[in-house]
């Protein structure tokens, strides 16, 4: 709680004074970019979730994740 | 179907965060309601996650339903349904003080009003508390030229930056100083940021507890169902 930044840095800042139309759009990127990389629309593993059981985070399979490749195993 | 848009999305809207991986809505609670919404719900050919199942009874106990979207255009996306949001008002006055947004490509969107969304985020969970500053930030940033009697009244209430705190009181001080809810602010000005930074952390802790305490039945109900499977 005490350790958070006080204010917005820039970026944050200048996502404030964007419209929602344009905060919309680009999180629709970030969301494409997103998946492209390999992300998991998994459930967070959050122990302050009040849904934080083993099964719930277990429940979502990962999906689309052609970017992840596993190039090396020492 | 009569649905809000709340969460991590309506967050985006508001301009509280960047990115959601999944999707929240409240639903007004009625047969009809209910039954428009199963449909939805075979359109995007979802299937339940974890428990409860989606009935009437388990979301007016507070309970959240959990999908997720098999259609190819929607798949993998996480759909979580609720009815009552703790601390917030019936869905009917939630609807009027809805906030209705155009997208391109999605068309007109019912969201929660800001204040109920923030109002929502009052929860447990870390991540919520860093949502919750930044939606109340936003809308001062972007608003306080202009603001009303009532913005400031909010701002005063619910901003947790202790700088913009300290900025709204000293503009302010009369409004400050009648604050019921925070009685500090009337020494806002000259109380210093880690003076105020206690008493935000205080207050959210007092919260935080609050939202345990009301989940405590509704998870001990969510291990019964586990066990019944």
């Amino acid at each position: 709680m005490a350790n958070e930044p006080d204010r917005f840095i820039d970026e944050p800042e200048e996502w404030a004074t964007m419209t929602p139309q344009e905060r919309w759009t680009e999180s629709a990127t970030l969301w494409q970019l997103y998946l492209d990389m390999g992300g998991s629309l998994d459930p967070e593993p959050d122990s302050q979730s009040p849904f934080d059981f083993d099964e719930f985070q277990r429940a979502v399979p990962p999906v689309r994740r052609p970017g992840l490749h596993l190039v090396r195993r020492d | 179907m009569q649905f809000l848009l709340s969460g991590g999305q309506a967050c985006i809207l508001y301009g509280g965060t960047e990115f959601s991986r999944d999707a929240d809505i409240v639903v007004l609670l009625s047969d009809r309601n209910l039954d428009a919404l199963q449909q939805v719900l075979r359109e995007l050919d979802a299937e339940q996650i974890f428990l409860p199942s989606l009935d009437a009874d388990a979301l007016r106990r507070g309970h959240a339903c959990h999908f997720r979207c098999r259609r190819p255009d929607a798949s993998g996306i996480r759909l979580d349904i609720m009815s009552v949001l703790r601390g917030c008002a019936p869905f009917p006055t939630l609807w009027t003080r809805r906030t209705t947004i155009k997208l391109l490509g999605v068309g007109e969107v019912p969201v929660l009003s800001l204040r109920d969304l923030v109002q929502s985020k009052k929860t447990q969970r870390d991540k919520d508390w860093g949502h919750l500053r930044r939606l109340v930030e936003a809308d001062y940033l972007t608003r306080k030229e202009g603001a009303t009697e009532s913005d400031v009244a909010w701002w005063l209430a619910e901003l947790r930056t202790p700088s913009y705190l300290i900025e709204l009181a000293a503009s302010h001080p009369e409004a400050a100083a009648v604050m019921a809810s925070r009685p500090w602010l009337a020494q806002v000005v000259t109380a210093g940021e880690s003076a105020i930074r206690e008493h935000l952390d205080d207050e959210e802790r007092r919260i935080r507890a609050d939202d345990r305490a009301y989940w405590a039945p509704l998870r001990r109900e969510l291990e019964q169902m586990r066990h019944q499977r």
